[in-house]
């Protein structure tokens, strides 16, 4: 269906300041929405109080008005404007709950505003627990044993129903707020009493927490003529109990069976067609490690924090085609802008593996609580991208900015063994060092897994990128001696001459090799050889050892992208 | 590789993850830097590792690079393009970290040069920079033992500042009181050795004052000045700023222009540099604090609130256009006929067990701005758009430290004239009650059921004033009672000047003055008076 023309004007809410739980994400769905509005001969009138953005550029849109994101506000913005639609999917949970209120204020009606994209309706049914719960019930999708609590009274069945822990969700908070996980009555009490004072709804929801279940989304698009894609999945490192935004995070899935993910995609695509939406969506499960179970967790029925990493991590830009989406187009009439050649119909293929790490503000909090749960704590979160999930990590390591650029950080050495196991069981931004620390300690993997309920998959990946660091280790001196070799005179050639030194050659050289590949940094390896960083540097050069660069393209190669989007590996074939 | 080698490239260095000091003002940064280059005729390629930005978005940049921030990971990138420099002006600390290892491998850093970034940022240099221009600071000066730590206190005179000599967004820095608290902090907050000496500075309790410099190595251009709301001692990225300066003498703006100037003539900037002063009310003088050789967080505010594109002239000064040719001049830029005021926004409730008390470690996640006629209106925006939407009457609670009583008592008579009705815990509520103000006690913690914590939690709450007190005991309690406040949604402010500002705000709504509602551009470029006119419809 072409784009529906009586659409001239559209209103676009920006998502505000930066909080924990809504940070850069919406700035860059906003300025994709503006461009793709713009693009459809749409003019495009834009409030937000954040005048760091980029859509709060008068570049970006036709008008824009910094001014606080409130009804009295937002009101007079629309009376002046008039604009003929409001598009609230776009600037995160303030956005949508900006536009609620609007709507619920009768000045949508007032003003003869049209709210474009997923209808408010579907929303409303993905937000409200009962409401969602109800649905799912009606299509046969499983959801956990919860119950809705709007007084405090409630609680006494859940309390006695013998089912512990039990997890408390409020129902529209951003990120999660006012959540815990309760191991008993008291607990329950506390978290639950927190969370009602600080829902928009006066409305929590208790249900059964899933100790150990993987945690997988999948990022769908649906329009109006019912054509439904996954754009991707993802799978959180650490199993649920560990809210979304705090996870490590790696897309596509790695743990999952071919039959589990047809069965959860299926599950997913099922679920945005009940309800309906026009545009993006994310669809959180839970799935039983030892079956088949799952469980649909939430669904969030709104571009989010999950869809610009899903969008980075394929190169699909979600919020781009949720916009078109909500003008009338179909996912078959809008383009791809990575190929230009396909259309935003064709599911991504991805030959590479995308690994998310969070980023808390415990270096600035150093006498916060540290543990992570169902309360997201994270100010940020930076993603790598390579061949594996071991160099991605490592990648994605280097990049936190918090001191480290491998498996150990300053503190988890210092650990007792009772500390680390700890420090493995409950979940804390340090889980990965002490991880790897275990492992150094000689810990099993079937020990750290019985304690992090992480799949045995990721701890072997982190098993062996600890086996190749102590093998650099133990060769560190060789390392150092290799490079005082080949940098002293530039004119030796790199191939040795004695037999000696030859087989010491080769041996490192793999060594090295592998490393990278693993996704070691110099500065490590440097640190292992007791050599400066760049003496690292000019010996892999000498051996040949540089990163070639790949594309990402949405389609794994298959066609050839017109803007290019390339990430390093030290695999073979530069593109 | 594709077409791309008949133009010139070049690549910017993004700002990596979103963290408390380092928000989205630097994506902001770096893809106008982008698009200036672009405009230029350049190849503008970037590299960052941050999957939420506009800056990784795929065609934002010419290409781009989504791979770690670290020296080997950006040199790996510069092997393969070859470009003919590397930006590190807008990728905050992040990228200007990465000037002195670029250089030294023998990468062209655009803009400022390595040696300049060093000047700026080597507390010792700077200091001797500042010495030889004749322009003031606060008495101080590094140290590497506790000995010469409390000499130098002794001689300045406490309170003293102290921190690390190399500073991340104002990290473990103190104002300190005592030799006592000089002991314990050179014991338990930093690592002290040669190489990194702690500083020692007077702390001044005046005004700040920022700026933003922008030099082609023969002009500065200033776009505005920036008044901060709270004194001295609150970290400038927490603290309420208001353009332009509301309470500065024409002559201390003009001092303040003048050393801006000198300065960055002096450390030959090539594009932005960041100043802070403190203002020393007593002899009407503004001495610097600090200075970053590198696009500050007030960038995006001030480019907005001024009309000028200062990433973009930046960017044009680094490609070696004067500030002349690009249609600007010397000097402080004519204010604009508009009021900003630009507040922090902090994210307490997700973080158990942090203090929400304001000093010269930064908390802040974002920011937000409001825009009006004038000074009062765009508090007022700007206090409700940060969150801290306090109705015009309601009841609110005071636990002054007693050092603060005499200057409270103005700002809370204030509210109760309002029509806030005032509980106090019972020092403070005696004081007020001495001078005229019916204040109802409320028993603090310890004194029982019913105490304050309860009342706060009790919803019936609308605004804590709470300051702090050096007092040990008193402040155990008041982090509990801060708390509470921020749990139960209560806003809390622990400045006077934050209360004075929020009541300046209130009187405006309370008066029922129409607030303006203008696009950005309209704010910059409307007749001399926006008052009355169909803005306010």
């Amino acid at each position: 269906m072409p784009r529906d023309t009586t659409i001239q004007k559209v209103l676009l809410i920006g998502s505000g300041p930066i909080v924990i739980g809504q940070a850069a994400e919406f700035d860059y769905a906003g300025a994709q929405a503006c461009r793709a509005l713009r693009e459809e001969g749409i003019s495009v009138v834009l409030i937000n109080s954040n005048p760091a953005t980029i859509m709060t550029d008068t570049e970006m849109a036709d008008r824009v008005y910094i001014e606080p994101l409130n009804v009295e506000f937002a009101e007079r913005v629309i009376a002046r404007e008039r604009p003929d639609g409001l598009l609230p999917t776009l600037g995160g949970q303030t956005g949508l709950n900006l536009a609620t209120q609007l709507s619920d204020a009768g000045i949508l009606e007032k003003y003869n505003v049209r709210l474009l994209g997923t209808p408010l309706s579907a929303i409303r049914q993905a937000e409200d627990r009962e409401a969602f719960r109800e649905l799912m019930r009606q299509i046969g999708e499983p959801v956990p044993e919860s119950w809705i609590v709007t007084e405090e009274w409630q609680l006494e069945e859940p309390a006695g129903a013998g089912i512990w822990p039990l997890i408390v969700r409020p129902a529209y908070t951003l990120g999660g707020t006012g959540g815990g996980v309760a191991h008993n009555p008291d607990e329950l009490y506390e978290i639950a009493r927190k969370g009602l004072a600080l829902s928009m709804r006066h409305q929590v929801m208790v249900e059964r927490y899933l100790v150990g279940w993987k945690e997988i989304e999948y990022e769908v698009m649906r329009d109006a003529n019912d054509t439904a894609i996954t754009v991707c999945n993802m799978e959180n490192l650490d199993p649920m109990g560990v809210h979304t935004g705090d996870s490590i995070v790696v897309a596509p899935s790695q743990t999952l069976s071919d039959k589990e993910y047809q069965m959860l995609r299926t599950a997913s695509l099922k679920i945005i067609r009940a309800l309906g939406i026009e545009g993006g969506c994310n669809v959180q499960l839970a799935l039983d490690p030892h079956s088949f179970a799952y469980y649909v967790i939430e669904v969030n029925p709104r571009v989010s924090r999950s869809s610009a990493l899903a969008s980075k991590a394929t190169g699909y830009p979600i919020a781009r085609v949720s916009a078109k989406i909500a003008t009338g187009l179909h996912l078959d009439e809008i383009e791809n802008a990575v190929t230009r050649k396909t259309l935003a119909c064709f599911e991504p293929a991805l030959d590479y593996c995308v690994v998310k790490i969070p980023r808390w503000p415990f270096d600035k909090f150093v006498l916060a609580d540290r543990r992570i749960s169902t309360q997201m704590k994270a100010t940020g979160e930076v993603m790598a991208i390579d061949r594996s999930f071991e160099a991605a990590l490592m990648k994605a390591i280097r990049s936190l900015e918090v001191g480290v650029y491998g498996l150990s950080n300053k503190t988890v050495p210092q650990m007792s063994d009772i500390q680390l196991e700890e420090a493995i069981r409950v979940p804390n931004d340090e889980r990965l060092w002490a991880i790897a620390e275990g492992f150094r300690r000689g810990m099993m993997l079937e020990e750290i897994h019985a304690l992090s309920n992480i799949d045995p998959w990721f701890l072997r990946k982190l098993q062996h990128l600890v086996s190749l660091e102590t093998r650099l280790k133990l060769n560190g001196k060789a390392i150092a001696r290799m490079a005082a070799r080949l940098l002293q005179d530039t004119r030796e050639s790199a191939t040795p001459a004695t037999e000696n030194t030859g087989t010491e050659h080769h041996l490192i050289a793999r060594l090295l090799r592998e490393a990278k590949q693993a996704g070691f940094s110099d500065r490590t390896i440097a640190e292992f050889a007791e050599v400066p960083e760049l003496q690292i540097r000019a010996l892999r050069k000498r051996l040949e050892i540089v990163p070639i660069y790949k594309m990402v393209d949405t389609c794994a190669a298959e066609f050839e992208a017109a803007t290019p989007y390339y990430y390093s590996c030290y695999d073979r074939e530069d593109e | 590789m594709r077409e791309g080698n008949v133009k010139k490239k070049i690549l910017v260095i993004g700002s990596g993850p979103i963290r408390i000091g380092q928000g989205i003002e630097f994506d902001y940064c770096s893809v106008h830097c982008v698009w200036a280059l672009r405009e230029a005729g350049y190849e503008a390629l970037i590299i960052n590792n941050n999957p939420e930005t506009v800056s990784t978005d795929f065609d934002t940049s010419d290409r781009l690079y989504f791979d770690p921030l670290t020296l080997e990971d950006v040199l790996n990138v510069i092997d393969r393009e070859q470009p003919e420099g590397v930006i590190v002006q807008f990728g905050g600390q992040t990228a200007i970290n990465l000037a002195r290892p670029l250089h030294e491998a023998g990468v062209r850093i655009i803009g400022s040069s390595n040696e300049s970034i060093d000047l700026a940022e080597d507390r010792d240099r700077f200091e001797k920079v500042l010495r030889e221009l004749g322009i003031p600071k606060p008495a101080g000066r590094g140290v590497v033992s506790m000995e010469a730590a409390e000499q130098v206190a002794e001689e300045i005179g406490y309170p003293v500042l102290v921190r690390p000599s190399y500073v991340l967004g104002g990290r473990a820095m103190e104002i300190v009181y005592s030799r006592e608290e000089l002991q314990r902090y050179m014991e338990y907050a930093v690592d002290v050795s040669p190489r990194a000496p702690i500083l020692i500075d007077k702390y001044i309790l005046g005004k700040e004052v920022e700026v933003d410099v922008i030099c082609d190595g023969r002009e500065c251009l200033l776009p505005g000045i920036m008044e901060h709301i709270e004194r001295a001692g609150v970290h400038s990225g927490d603290s309420m700023a208001v353009y332009p300066p509301q309470s500065l003498s024409p002559h201390l703006i003009e001092q303040i222009v003048h050393s801006a100037t000198r300065l960055a003539l002096r450390l030959e900037v090539r594009g932005l540099l960041n100043i802070q002063f403190v203002v020393d009310s007593q002899t009407d003088t503004a001495l610097v604090l600090e200075a970053n050789p590198r696009a500050s967080r007030t960038v995006p505010y001030l480019s907005k609130i001024t009309g000028v594109p200062m990433v973009k002239i930046a960017t044009h000064i680094m490609l070696g256009r004067t500030l002349q040719e690009q249609g600007y001049r010397g000097g402080l830029y004519p204010d604009s006929p508009s009021i900003a005021v630009k507040a922090p926004v902090f994210s307490f409730l997700k973080l158990h067990r942090v203090d929400i008390n304001l000093g010269p470690e930064m908390k802040s996640t974002g920011e937000i701005m409001g825009v009006d006629t004038d000074y009062p209106r765009a508090l007022y925006k700007a206090m409700v758009a940060s969150g801290i939407d306090v109705p015009t009457e309601g009841s609110l609670v005071a636990t002054i430290a007693d050092p603060d009583k005499p200057e409270a008592l103005p700002i809370i008579q204030g509210f109760a004239e309002l029509g806030f009705r005032v509980f106090a815990t019972e020092g403070t509520a005696r004081f007020l009650q001495e001078h005229g103000i019916p204040a109802q006690a409320v028993k603090k913690l310890h004194e029982g059921e019913d105490n304050i914590e309860h009342l706060i939690r009790s919803g019936q709450i609308s605004l804590l004033l709470n300051t702090l007190s050096t007092n040990k005991r008193i402040e155990r309690e008041a982090a509990r009672i801060r708390r509470a406040s921020v749990e139960a949604g209560v806003p809390c402010l622990t400045s006077l000047d934050t209360a004075r500002a929020l009541l300046l705000a209130l009187s405006a709504r309370a008066r029922g003055e129409p607030f303006a509602l203008a696009t950005v551009d309209e704010y910059l470029h409307a007749p001399g008076s926006l008052k009355g006119s169909a803005l306010h419809g």
